[in-house]
């Protein structure tokens, strides 16, 4: 428990550095909201700087920093220029998307993922693991803009059977049925997911492969054998559920992408989500609402990392016991 | 070539002189409402409060939402108010000197909450545009306006400082009227924050239904005001960032309008039966800027600094095979700093001819000699700049990379330097390049030129970034802008044209031209070449041509 209070204040800690660096690396970056439409003759530099004061982007960094922390202070994330609308709601806005796409996508890619792995190391050296081996090898390595284009070319444009783009139907009716509402956002679903399904299940199967036949050489999983253990339940419960702890830990690492989304699968899919947002917010340079992202970001990271450690803990019984012994010998 | 032929094998629509595009056999009114038309946007407006939009969306929803006093004619003609038709104002009188105009407005014109629209919000939009507080990019372009005022609640006389050919043009088309009652209380300094800037009021053919931020905006016919009204039931406008994305939403049906089709899809848009193909010309036009101030010693610089070096390099260039490499058929080279779609255009001018023999003697003689290395060297120094490019655009990262291997060819050491478009603005604002691929998208107006080639807007903080200042162009241009008759005002646009492009401090490249896919089953009218979505409202779906969401219930929400 005390452990549990030490990586939350450290959590705090991390989260404070990053929202300050960010808020610094942004502003250190060449341009800011008001330096792009450079098309438009009538628009005086004279006219930004005044557009700059206005929304309190002037002054040195310092007092752009302290201004912010007052805000923030009053539960304020600032004004976001890009989006016309406060930062907190853009991110409410984005959030729940983001949520929905990667929710799926992490869950379908952890299950596929963690059945193929261990298909593979049951398989062992047969034609299974080889051809699972290969395909998965093949589907970490793709580019992900690459895969979304051709998923979106080959599911919206040439077999015509999804719609191409955006979380839902711009012209679906308010009136609309639960069971239209539902279709329609599942429809809209289907092609990312299946993009990041392919981008994630790879790297999860051939973790939980490795980590499965680490396990299968074990000493303990030799002794159940040698006792005469169903080899089933040898697998299971003696190598299986010892060999969560790197996938769990994949999965903790990947908690901070539920809420952070994929920016070039949101990009192509055109999916109003925090990846599409932050990367939007990087090119316009607004300010407040890529230190708002980030900060959500970093806070999704920290709970995810003590979320991840906390269920290794629980699945390895050998941490459990060295938690035990060390509280033994604290006390 | 087989997409050149598909073009001129198979109908394309143009606008140009043909400002009834696609004009069908007549049909009763009646028949012509209703329907629905989404188009596929590649981005979203920053605001919808005109006087601070900045973003082409929004202005396109813009135009649709408010109205101006009166819009100019599809000739775009700014002399006087030839051309110019009734919007807001349903007609005027200008007085014996021609120093006030008195708008006569609507009196059935009501705003979307209901209220009347009187000459008061004429009165305060003007202040309110001109107000430096608001910070209004139109405000400079108001300058001759001295005040407003309104003898009845149907009538707005405009008082102008001086008589000029465009001061009809710069009291219609650079403001759209807002409605006092819902604006007067606002803090001017922060209108794009309010908010009436995302769910505007105007007096306009469409109200605003919705907006969501990054994803739609919704547009409703409005049916309350006395003018007749538009023939589409809604306008949805969708944001697909991805061009990818964005034409494939079309080409599904998903989407009915996608303005910006890149040449490697034309042939695709004419081979689909369900999509015609829209070509227009625009006002914008793009060009390799020159430097003609040192960026580190403030001096002139060493290689733009010389204007014969200038010529020589533009001579270097074969800018219309670059044309044709980076748009195919859909841009044209440009002449000089102006568009063929103009009023002030020169069509008979000749840009610089294409002579890498001219150049390589106009260098000699400039002491640009050639080393071994095949580099050109004067005084020990390399003949070398960089061309730095906005990452984001890909006809401009290449047209970069086609000037760096022409100019090569001359003797010349060319890097190419991209960046994202923040930090690619941030380097302009300083003047801190050699040279750069730039563009301008221009209005209606006669005035662009001025703010991006005179003396006046030469110095560190204004839009002529190059830093050009010829007393010659200059005169020549103030001259056209306030000499009265049309023919006059030509003869000196064309003179000024002659001797900016004789000075060389830019290489004009093209004038992109505008590409729309669109479904075939509207027909559109009355597209202006500064916007194309002028003619919206007039727009319709024939009865038997309409789908499922143009059906009344799918338009109630």
């Amino acid at each position: 428990m005390r452990a549990l209070i030490q990586r939350i204040g450290q959590g705090f800690v991390v989260i404070a550095i990053v929202a300050t660096a960010t808020f610094v690396l942004i502003r250190l970056a060449p341009g800011d909201p008001f330096s792009g439409a450079l098309e438009n003759a009538h628009l005086t530099p004279a006219l930004r700087a005044q557009w700059r004061a206005a929304y309190g982007l002037d002054g040195n960094i310092g007092t752009q920093y302290v201004r912010w922390i007052w805000a923030l202070l009053h539960g304020d994330l600032g004004w976001s220029v890009s989006t016309n609308q406060p930062v907190a709601r853009s991110i409410a806005a984005a959030l729940p998307n983001t949520l929905w796409l990667m929710g799926f996508a992490l869950l379908l890619s952890f299950a596929i993922g963690m059945s193929l792995g261990a298909l593979q190391a049951a398989r062992r050296n047969r034609a299974t693991d080889h051809v699972i081996g290969a395909v998965t090898l093949f589907g970490a390595a793709l580019p992900d803009f690459w895969l979304a284009s051709v998923v979106l070319l080959t599911g919206a444009y040439w077999f015509r059977v999804f719609p191409a783009g955006l979380a839902t139907d711009p012209l679906l009716p308010l009136a609309a049925s639960f069971g239209t509402v539902l279709r329609d956002r599942l429809s809209h679903l289907v092609l990312p997911v299946l993009t990041l399904v392919i981008l994630i299940a790879a790297p999860v199967a051939r973790q939980q492969r490795t980590a499965l036949l680490d396990r299968l050489g074990a000493d303990w999983v030799r002794t159940a054998t040698a006792k005469g253990v169903e080899p089933w339940t040898v697998f299971r419960r003696h190598a299986w559920r010892t060999a969560l702890g790197p996938v769990v830990t994949l999965g903790g690492l990947a908690l901070p992408a539920l809420v952070g989304g994929s920016v070039f699968v949101e990009r192509v899919f055109q999916w109003p989500g925090m990846g599409a947002l932050v990367a939007s917010a990087i090119d316009a340079r607004d300010y407040h609402l890529v230190v708002g992202c980030v900060l959500v970001g970093a806070m999704m990271v920290v709970v995810g990392s003590i979320v991840a450690d906390v269920l290794s803990q629980r699945l390895d019984p050998r941490a459990v016991q060295i938690e035990t012994d060390l509280a033994r010998v604290t006390t | 070539m087989s997409r050149l032929r598909a073009l001129f094998l198979i109908p394309v629509l143009t606008l140009a002189g043909c400002p009834g595009t696609n004009e069908a056999k007549p049909t009763a009114a009646t028949d012509r409402t209703g329907g629905t038309l989404v188009i596929s946007t590649p981005s979203g407006p920053d605001n919808l409060m005109p006087p601070i939009t900045v973003q082409n969306s929004g202005l396109q929803v813009e135009d649709l939402v408010f109205q101006h006093l009166a819009t100019v004619g599809p000739a775009l003609n700014s002399i006087g108010d030839d051309g110019f038709t009734p919007d807001l104002a349903t007609s005027w009188d200008w007085s014996r000197d021609s120093l006030s105009i008195a708008f006569h407005l609507d009196t059935t014109a009501r705003w979307h909450d209901g209220e009347h629209v009187r000459a008061s919000d004429v009165a305060f939009t003007f202040d309110l545009y001109k107000d430096p507080k608001t910070g209004a990019a139109a405000a400079a372009q108001l300058a001759n306006i001295d005040s407003v005022s309104t003898p009845d609640a149907a009538t707005a006389v405009f008082w102008f400082r001086k008589h000029t050919p465009d001061q009809f043009f710069e009291a219609t088309m650079q403001m759209q009227i807002l409605p006092a009652h819902l604006l007067r209380t606002l803090d001017r300094a922060t209108l794009a924050s309010a908010p009436i800037a995302s769910q505007p009021v105007g007096s306009g053919p469409f109200r605003v239904v919705r907006w969501e931020s990054g994803k739609t905006i919704e547009l409703a016919a409005d049916t309350a005001g006395g003018r007749r009204r538009a023939y589409l039931d809604r306008v949805i406008f969708t944001q697909a960032a991805d061009p990818v994305t964005a034409f494939t939403r079309v080409a599904t049906g998903e989407a009915d309008l996608y303005e910006a089709v890149r040449p490697d899809k034309v042939a695709e848009v004419v081979k689909n039966a369900q999509l015609k193909l829209i070509i227009a010309p625009s006002l914008n036009y793009n060009f390799l800027i020159l430097n003609l101030v040192d960026p580190i010693t403030g001096k002139p610089h060493p290689v733009f600094g010389d204007r014969t070096v200038r010529r020589a390099l533009t001579m270097a260039t074969d800018r219309r095979s670059i044309v044709a490499n980076i748009y195919d058929s859909l841009a044209v080279q440009a002449r000089g700093p102006f568009t063929s779609a103009q009023a002030s255009a020169d069509t008979t001018l000749r840009p610089m001819p294409y002579s890498v023999d001219s150049a390589n003697k106009l260098l000699d003689a400039t002491g640009w000699v050639r080393g071994a290395d095949s580099l050109r060297r004067k005084n020990g120094k390399v003949l070398g700049f960089t061309i730095a490019v906005p990452s984001s655009s890909l006809p401009r990262v290449r047209a970069s990379v086609l000037f760096q291997e022409q100019f090569r060819r001359v003797g010349a050491d060319v890097k190419v330097e991209s960046s994202d478009n923040s930090a690619f603005g941030a380097r302009m604002s300083a003047r801190n390049f050699d040279a750069t691929i730039g563009a301008w998208a221009q209005d209606a107006g006669p005035a662009n030129a001025r703010d991006a080639w005179t003396t006046a807007a030469a110095a560190k903080g204004l839009n002529n970034y190059g830093a050009y200042r010829s007393a010659a162009f200059d005169a020549e241009l103030d001259s056209a802008l306030t000499v009265r008759s049309a023919t006059e005002s030509h003869t000196h646009f064309a003179r000024a044209w002659k001797i900016i492009t004789d000075d060389a401090p830019a290489i004009w490249l093209a004038e992109p031209r505008l590409a729309m896919a669109i479904n075939s089953r509207f027909v559109t009218t009355g597209m202006r070449v500064d916007s194309w979505w002028a003619g919206i409202p007039k727009w319709y779906i024939p009865a038997d041509k309409r789908i499922a969401r143009d059906a009344p219930a799918a338009v109630a929400r």
